[in-house]
């Protein structure tokens, strides 16, 4: 029953990303100005809505692991598990928005970097985030989980500056095309091809989040057998 | 077969990784700057089209290099804790 509904879900998701690459190829029209260029928002804008959601989920693990550390071990390593899936799988979708980003800065912008607000404070979450990665990857000993829960929380307190700098700081990256104020928005013969974007891509990062969380659920099982097999030997 | 698998889940992502970087770097010049002193204004879009067309095909193309290259490294990640549980 549960490979049958894994499998449901895979099959909605993939027909979700067709139909969304569908609709920001062929069926959403160019834009007046910047031509197919602007496809490039249809993968980049989705990324980082995804990013942020599971940077959110990573921060909401961490605070979790630290309330259960002392009392609730069990839980505490399940929130452990959810930020580590959060954390990595929003790297990934932040790493999309990083590359995508800077191939549609060089044909409109004609550069590939500048050290603008928001692209500044977003190579600084993805570099934070990187370092909580490299922190559960490389650190050993008990207080390993703990730092890494505190670097979490701290990595998420970039989301909000990220998703406001470009509304403090007016300088090259755009305005904010949703909820930007009067003159902001889309055309809306675009805006279905982006949210179905969203949603797709929403759908792939909860899977392959779900399949993260499961692999570590399984590493924390392991060490935990290799260290009941180290005390009994 | 399982090899097979394991190289093909491999080689897929590497492959879209190379096929971004092609189009990126095959891309035609790009007019001059001072481009409106040599052609008309559809003259440009004409000439630009082809290169936005590459540019927009690469940052799809490494956006599924990046994400199925991901997913490999899972599925590769869950095989080897099977074999470790085995052991």
């Amino acid at each position: 029953m549960k490979k049958v509904a894994i499998g449901l879900y895979l099959l909605v998701t993939v027909a979700l990303l067709i139909w969304a690459y569908r609709q920001a190829i062929y069926d959403a029209p160019n834009d007046a100005a910047q031509g197919e260029m602007f496809r490039i928002i249809y993968y980049h804008v989705p990324s980082f809505s995804v990013c942020f959601v599971f940077f959110a989920l990573s921060f909401l693990g961490s605070i979790g692991f630290l309330a259960f550390r002392h009392h609730h071990p069990d839980r505490a390593q399940i929130a452990d598990a959810l930020a580590l899936a959060g954390a990595e799988v929003g790297v990934v979708f932040c790493s999309v928005g990083l590359t995508t980003g800077p191939l549609w800065g060089r044909r409109a912008w004609g550069m590939w970097w500048t050290w603008d607000a928001r692209l500044t404070t977003t190579l600084v979450l993805w570099l934070i985030y990187v370092s909580y990665l490299l922190l559960r990857r490389f650190a050993a000993g008990p207080q390993m989980q703990t730092l890494a829960a505190v670097l979490g929380i701290f990595g998420a307190l970039d989301v909000p500056i990220v998703y406001m700098a470009n509304r403090w700081w007016r300088t090259q990256h755009p305005a904010p095309v949703f909820g930007g104020g009067e003159n902001s928005g889309m055309d809306p013969s675009m805006v279905g091809a982006l949210l179905w974007n969203m949603l797709a891509w929403f759908l792939w990062g909860v899977l392959i989040l779900l399949f993260r969380f499961r692999v570590e659920r399984r590493q924390q099982k392991i060490a935990a057998a290799e260290a009941e097999r180290a005390l009994n030997a | 077969m399982k090899k097979l698998f394991a190289a093909l889940v491999v080689a897929v992502p590497v492959a879209l990784f190379v096929w971004a970087c092609y189009l990126v770097f095959s891309a035609p010049p790009e007019p001059p700057f001072d481009w409106r002193l040599h052609m008309s204004d559809a003259q440009h879009a004409a000439a630009i089209a082809p290169i936005n067309h590459l540019y927009t095909r690469a940052a799809y193309t490494v956006t599924w290099a990046i994400q199925l290259g991901y997913a490999a490294w899972l599925c590769l990640r869950w095989q080897s804790q099977k074999q470790e549980i085995a052991k």
